[in-house]
């Protein structure tokens, strides 16, 4: 069992709705993103595209930020989830330094998004998490311990993103990875991402 | 302005961009980590020195300087309460193992120092306790002196660290370090017969290798296919960490020093306050060198080519 | 800080509440998750084909605006009465009481004087607010009811032709079954646009499926970066392109679905030298020639495959030729490479896209959808804002559009679709039941429409008795003259018989969104009196006299949040879904709903009876659940008796807050419904001529040239002010673009939005050409002047883009907030619209839309300081 996941970037439209979505989902303080879409350039007029690239934890399974990690905060569980024990790090930020993918946020920033202060959505959903401590995406660890599936999943508006036990060869994500030549970023670095791309 | 709103906005600024510089390590609190690595390499070093030397002042100074440096530490972490769960993953983490180091040093450097100071000590220098003391802090002295480069070049996201030569660099550093404390040192206490001269040629050694290791290590960076890496460079020798790498660490750590020693040399007595100088120049062109090439760090870009041509 | 509802927070309050989005018009089916009285997360209502329980960025991010602490909680009066964009309006608080009677007392003395001196404008962003705002105008009395940039920005020319063409508001390719698709200036399922986040599902699942996709675009942005393959062009030109293209179907290539054309348009009809329809006699009835009979005889007497589509015929005393005889010689001249020269498109480019799109249409063949053969075509030309967001907003559209029915792709599997023209009901009810019908000609009149009159039959001008002179100009729908510079000289030279003086507003920030703010706000002081309901205390707000703060889509219910179903509900083969709206949270201070708050106004100012009928007509309610006498009901008790109507007795408000919305399954008669009327639509139109002809008759006298080559029967390329302009320096077209993460002007201020944004390369910054922008010394984020020729300027950061028009300025949503009611959006992003000049001079002549490119200048402003 290992969890992971497939962007096809055929379909995905940059419509932001995984960063946003998630977001929401975990209430994510000002500044700290577990799921991002980046845009550039590629090719040359008038041959030349926007493209549109989906980024969040790549769960890697030689996860430097894991190694790396003096107190156990960063740890993966058994099917493969990098998460971070809130109540274990010490904010040292050694993960941020080692996760390539920049997929890693240090939380000191505040709690609210209006210079007002914090809303009552903001009182119940982002004054719950630690501060200064690292947060990063957890592949929705409580949604899909619910059997429902991640929150930037279930929510694309194009099903460009698709949720699956990596190690299962039938599965959705597995079959899609290998039949559409799925590939994972900076695969050089030897960090074995959970997250794989369709090529756009 | 806040300073929340002013760090917001800059952290936006970052994401925006291609080549994202790091600024956890050694921006506003993070300075305290840049001192807690400074003075960390220079107590293993001045350790060392001290031990060679045989100069307890020095053996002290380099006790100073690693609770100095650890306070630093507890001082960057944003949870410091919790620092004792740093030594949970010595398997893979280098920080964890230089905390043990550091641990280990100052439980060692405390035994072994104690009797040597104080006479009147419940044990003696020659004792198990005081021996032992000094096992535990050679042990820690090479773990300090070893590691750090290890925690930098760890760090996959930035490429400009992330290179073979960087733990060599900081032993050279350290040394370096060490050197530089015990001249400061040597002008404070009675003459350690020749030392002084050892010292220089110690200082020019350790000093023309470190110069060496890191020319090569940023030719590599800039010559490298890597963008972060390169940026790194930019950023150091070009860009934001100019100022700091050329007046800091150029000027003052290598340019200043090195005229002093050789300005001095044939007149083979050296003041002492000249040396304590050039110690002090030395340790401060190492600060800027460490300060610089952290804040240099730059994240590897996250884009690669995902379109096959059109 | 807004604090959790006591009513609801207690320890055991975790709700599933089904509802509405509200964020843009597309009014998404939403879950909202309430726990202890918060609401904690918005999703998708899977239950609902609105969606499919999928919500754009926008959706998800509803909450931040919900709890923006920016947000109106109380009437608010104003001050000082002098009105300007540096006012300060001098708020002070008032009662609801004490409001409601002030406004009271001056619509009572307004509706005794002249009813029709009160304007009723709303924002597109709320489709709730149209029945409500619609009713209280017409049943106040009063003609001038608008929605504020509506049809001026986005479909003056879009809603009209595909009213006329499709009897919908927009159209879209069939995504289930279109293999071929062309975008002229739509983002539609990538973006924006009608049920943009349902689209953008399904255009995914064409795109996978291997529907080609050819984005006819100056900026490679949403759609086009998913096209197979993107045609920059130069701004405004679409016309020529896209007559280029029909021309090379119908002249070198003869691929034409004649059966379609034959039977389902005024192809056939006879043209005489007047350019009008040769008629019958006796009964009137345009006339075709018989093949068979060798005569000319009415189109209804004739079989469809009798009739001429081509030849010069002799009718008494009349020569005469069939109207697409006519289309066919008139698109000669636009030959590819004169199309090349206008629009910068290669020649060759031109004939291969006609070549690909006629030869992909397969024109003749049938496929069996649901046991029904009907007839396969499987291409799309469609277009929306920023084609016809021109002078030649019209033939713009029209020409994008002809290349659908030039192959017979139009309304059939795989093919140009209408949105949802039709609609057979309910099973159980057969409600709601609309269907495009035949009318005066046999061309089509519209199943459903959403207000002023419908596209077809276009009535007879008359002197105006509109403020916006839409009666004048009938082919208009949301009129420049609500604004612009020169309404008083347009007013006076018409004789409006008043001048407007209250001014309803529903949110519409029309200070940002229509033009040049200066322009608009001059026009806005100009009111006696101005009531604005709105979330906060946007620009325009601030030029009302009273503030009344109203509730969010949270806070609201609405019987029917995505009927009508040509506006947001996906087209194409699926389910139909009928979901309401309904609070999840109760108001927070002083919040009230503006249904109710319109309802307690017409009862003081006396007019609820006549509401009740307006009300009765506008959603066809039928007895017993009709609305009767002056009997006082509140919004939640119409939006019952809505329901029942429409799906029975025992399916009122309290069953579909229990379940959100009910759905049922489209039939190929419906998705597929222009094989079933029996209409034409005219791809000649005969009847812009006479249309011209009153409007100049009225126009000329008074001394309005009224230039006739925009009332021509058969579309053509006419040049926008912007390319006419060659004074050196002036290099650049600049048009805008909706950012997929922002609604119109709203959005800028939902704080994760406006995150978001900031960290899109595109979304604040001016993009242009990297190549054009080098050769003018300018660097990347720059800060430069945006300047047009009469002055106007705006200031912002380039981003220099290899994906855009070497002669375009792409500029992102409708920014450039300054009001301190909305902090989080003030000062973000380029204000487009303060470069637009508002002036009959600068919109079509035929319907009124705003000319929305402007030749600009480009300049450092950074040498400057
Ligand atoms: N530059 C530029 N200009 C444009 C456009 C563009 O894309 N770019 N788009 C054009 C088009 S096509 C259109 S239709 C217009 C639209 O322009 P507007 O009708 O002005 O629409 P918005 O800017 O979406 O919304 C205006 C305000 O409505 C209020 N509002 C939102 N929800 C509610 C509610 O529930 N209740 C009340 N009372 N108020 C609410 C908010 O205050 C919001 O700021 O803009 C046009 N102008
Ligand atoms: N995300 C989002 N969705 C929305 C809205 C929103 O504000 N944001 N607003 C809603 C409203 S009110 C409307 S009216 C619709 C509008 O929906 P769209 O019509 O899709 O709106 P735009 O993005 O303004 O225009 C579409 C494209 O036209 C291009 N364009 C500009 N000028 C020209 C031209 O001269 N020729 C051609 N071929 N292309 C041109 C633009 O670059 C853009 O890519 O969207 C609705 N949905
Ligand atoms: S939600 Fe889906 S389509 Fe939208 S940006 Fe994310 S992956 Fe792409
Ligand atoms: S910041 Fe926390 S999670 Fe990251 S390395 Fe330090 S202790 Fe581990
Ligand atoms: S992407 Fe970064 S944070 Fe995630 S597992 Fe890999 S290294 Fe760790
Ligand atoms: S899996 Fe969950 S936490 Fe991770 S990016 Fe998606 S929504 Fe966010
Ligand atoms: S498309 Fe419009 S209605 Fe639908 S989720 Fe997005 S903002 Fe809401
Ligand atoms: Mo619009």
């Amino acid at each position: 069992m290992k969890w992971g996941m497939v962007i096809d970037l055929k379909r995905c439209i940059g419509c932001y709705g995984c960063q946003l979505s998630c977001k929401a989902e975990h209430g994510t303080p000002p500044g700290v993103f577990f799921a991002r879409v980046l845009k550039c350039e590629e090719g040359e007029y008038p041959s030349v595209r926007q493209v549109f690239l989906p980024v969040l934890c790549n769960h890697c399974e030689d996860a430097p930020c894991v190694d790396t990690c003096p107190t156990g905060a960063s740890f993966k569980w058994a099917d493969g989830t990098v998460d971070v024990d809130h109540d274990k790090c010490v904010g040292c930020r050694t993960c941020m330094m080692a996760c390539p993918y920049g997929q890693r946020y240090y939380n000191d920033g505040d709690a609210h998004y209006f210079p007002k202060g914090t809303t009552a959505y903001e009182e119940k959903m982002v004054v719950r998490h630690q501060r200064n401590v690292v947060m990063k995406c957890n592949f929705c660890r409580d949604r899909v311990q619910a059997g429902k599936l991640p929150a930037c999943v279930a929510n694309c508006p194009t099903t460009a993103r698709i949720f699956g036990d990596l190690d299962d060869p039938l599965s959705e994500v597995s079959r899609l990875i290998k039949d559409r030549g799925g590939f994972p970023l900076h695969p050089e670095l030897g960090t074995k991402p959970s997250v794989y791309y369709l090529p756009p | 302005m806040t300073t929340q709103t002013a760090k917001y906005e800059q952290l936006i600024q970052d994401l925006r961009v291609q080549l994202r510089p790091q600024r956890e390590w050694g921006e506003g609190r993070g300075l305290f980590l840049v001192i807690g690595h400074f003075l960390n390499g220079i107590a293993g070093g001045a350790w060392l020195m001290g031990l060679i030397f045989d100069s307890v002042a020095g053996l002290s100074v380099a006790f100073v300087m690693a609770a100095l440096g650890g306070l630093a530490h507890l001082g960057f972490l944003g949870r410091p309460e919790r620092f004792w769960r740093m030594v949970s993953r010595m398997k893979s983490a280098w920080i964890s193992r230089g905390f043990l180091g550091l641990s280990l040093f100052l439980a060692g450097a405390f035994l072994y120092l104690v009797p040597q100071l104080i006479p009147a000590a419940p044990w003696s220098a020659g004792s198990l306790i005081a021996q032992t003391g000094y096992v535990l802090a050679f042990v820690g002295m090479i773990t300090l002196i070893g590691y750090m480069g290890f925690v930098y070049t760890a760090s996959k996201a930035i490429p400009f660290w992330n290179s073979p030569l960087h733990p060599v660099l900081y032993i050279g550093h350290a040394l370096r370090g060490g050197v530089a404390a015990l001249l400061v040192v040597a002008a404070f206490s009675a003459p350690a017969g020749g030392a002084e001269q050892e010292l220089l040629w110690m200082w020019i050694a350790v000093t023309s290798t470190v110069a060496v290791l890191f020319a090569i290590e940023m030719h590599g960076a800039f010559t490298s296919g890597n963008e972060a890496a390169r940026g790194s460079v930019r950023t150091l020798l070009a860009g934001s960490m100019a100022v700091y790498f050329y007046i800091g660490t150029l000027a003052v750590g290598v340019a200043v020093p090195a005229w002093l020693v050789f300005s001095g040399w044939h007149s083979l007595l050296h003041a002492r306050d000249f040396m304590a100088l050039i110690g002090v120049a030395s340790a401060v062109g190492d600060f800027f060198l460490k300060y610089s090439v952290i804040r240099a760090g730059t994240h590897l870009p996250l884009w690669t080519r995902l379109r096959p041509q059109i | 800080m807004n604090l959790p509802h006591p009513e609801f927070a207690t320890t055991t309050d975790d709700a599933w509440v089904p509802s509405a989005c509200a964020l843009c018009y597309g009014s998404c089916s939403i879950l909202a998750h309430r726990v202890d009285g918060v609401v904690v997360k918005v999703e998708g209502n899977p239950d609902s084909v609105v969606g499919k329980g999928r919500l754009c960025g926008k959706g998800v991010s509803g909450l931040a605006c919900h709890y923006d602490p920016n947000r109106l909680k109380v009437p608010l009066r104003r001050t000082n009465p002098k009105k300007g964009i540096n006012e300060d309006p001098g708020w002070k608080e008032i009662s609801w009481d004490e409001a409601l009677d002030e406004i009271a007392t001056v619509l009572k003395r307004l509706r005794a004087d002249d009813p029709r001196k009160l304007l009723m404008q709303r924002t597109t962003t709320v489709t709730a607010s149209r029945i409500p705002f619609q009713t209280f105008g017409t049943a106040f009395g009063t003609p001038n009811i608008s929605t504020s940039g509506g049809g001026l920005h986005c479909g003056n020319g879009a809603h009209l032709i595909s009213g006329i063409m499709h009897a919908s508001w927009g159209i879209v390719p069939d995504f289930h079954y279109c293999n071929y698709s062309i975008y002229f200036g739509a983002s539609k399922g990538h973006a924006a646009g009608h049920a943009a986040n349902s689209n953008m599902g399904l255009s995914a699942d064409a795109r996978a499926r291997g529907m080609k996709m050819v984005v006819v675009d100056p900026m490679c942005n949403f759609a086009a970066a998913k096209a197979s393959e993107w045609v920059p062009l130069r701004v405004g030109t679409d016309a020529a392109l896209a007559l280029a293209m029909c021309n090379v179907i119908a002249n070198e290539l003869e691929i034409l679905d004649k059966p379609y054309l034959q039977a389902k348009t005024n192809s056939p009809y006879l043209i005489g030298p007047d350019k009008r329809y040769v008629r019958d006699p006796v009964n009137e009835q345009p006339l075709v020639w018989d093949l068979k009979e060798n005569k000319a005889r009415p189109y209804n007497e004739v079989p469809s495959e009798n009739m001429a589509l081509e030849g010069k015929y002799q009718v008494g005393t009349v020569s005469c030729q069939p109207a697409f005889a006519l289309l066919r010689e008139h698109l000669k001249k636009f030959t590819p490479a004169w199309a090349e020269e206008v629009s910068t498109v290669p020649a060759a480019n031109v004939r291969r896209l006609a070549t690909e799109f006629a030869t992909e249409a397969r024109v003749g063949s049938t496929i069996v959808i649901d046991g029904v053969t009907l007839p396969y075509r499987p291409v799309a030309s469609i277009a929306f804002r920023g084609s016809q967001g021109h002078m030649n907003s019209a033939y713009n559209f029209l020409a994008a559009d002809l290349l659908n029915h030039l192959v017979g792709a139009a309304d059939v599997v795989g093919s140009c679709l209408g949105f949802n023209s039709a609609s057979l009901g309910h099973p159980d009810t057969n409600r709601p039941y609309y269907f495009p019908k035949p009318g005066p000609d046999g061309l089509m009149t519209v199943g459903m429409w959403m207000g002023y009159h419908t596209p077809y039959p276009a009535g007879e001008p008359r002197m105006p008795q509109k403020m916006g002179l839409q009666d004048l100009f009938i082919m208009g729908m949301t009129s420049p003259f609500l604004d612009s510079t020169d309404q008083e000289e347009f007013w006076t030279k018409f004789e409006l018989p008043y001048r407007p003086e209250v001014l309803m507003n529903f949110g519409s920030n029309l200070l940002l969104s229509i033009a040049n703010s200066e322009t608009v706000a001059a026009s806005l002081a100009k009111y006696k009196f101005m009531v604005s309901f709105d979330l906060y205390l946007t620009e325009t707000s601030n030029f009302a006299d009273i503030v009344l703060p109203d509730c969010s889509y949270l806070q609201s219910y609405e019987s029917r949040a995505n009927f009508p179903f040509i506006l947001s509900h996906p087209a194409g083969p699926g389910e139909y879904s009928w979901p309401i709206r309904q609070a999840v949270l109760p108001p927070d201070g002083e919040q009230r709903r503006f249904t109710e708050v319109l309802l307690e106004l017409s009862d003081r100012v006396g007019f609820r009876d006549k509401l009740n009928a307006a009300m009765n007509m506008s959603m066809n309610l039928q007895a017993p659940y009709q609305l009767e006498g002056a009997q006082k009901y509140t919004h939640e008790e119409i939006c019952d008796m809505d329901l029942k109507c429409h799906f029975g007795p025992e399916r009122g408000l309290e069953w579909f807050k229990e379940h959100g919305l009910i759905s049922w399954k489209k039939r190929p008669e419906e998705v597929y419904w222009r094989p079933f009327a029996d209409v034409r639509v005219p791809i000649y139109w005969e009847f812009l001529i006479p249309v011209g002809e009153q409007i100049a008759a009225i126009a000329e006298p008074r001394g309005l040239k009224i230039p006739r080559e925009y009332y021509e029967p058969l579309p053509d390329f006419l040049p926008c002010l912007s390319h006419c302009c060659k004074k050196p320096g002036f290099d650049f077209s600049a048009f805008y673009y909706r950012d997929i993460l922002h609604t119109n002007s709203y959005t800028l201020e939902n704080p994760w939005l406006d995150e978001a944004a900031q960290l899109d390369p595109y979304s604040y910054a001016i993009a242009i050409n990297a190549d054009a922008a080098r050769g003018k010394g300018l660097k990347d984020g720059e800060l430069v002047w945006v300047e047009t020729e009469t002055g106007r300027k705006v200031k912002g950061r380039i981003k220099l883009t290899r994906a855009i028009h070497p002669e375009g300025l792409g500029i992102a949503a409708c920014a450039g907030h300054w009001a301190e009611g909305m902090p989080v959006a003030k000062g973000k992003g380029v204000m487009f619209n303060d470069l637009l000049e508002l002036d009959w001079a600068h919109v079509s002549p035929v319907n009124l839309n705003l000319d929305l490119c402007v030749r600009v200048k480009v300049t450092s402003a950074e040498q400057r300081q």
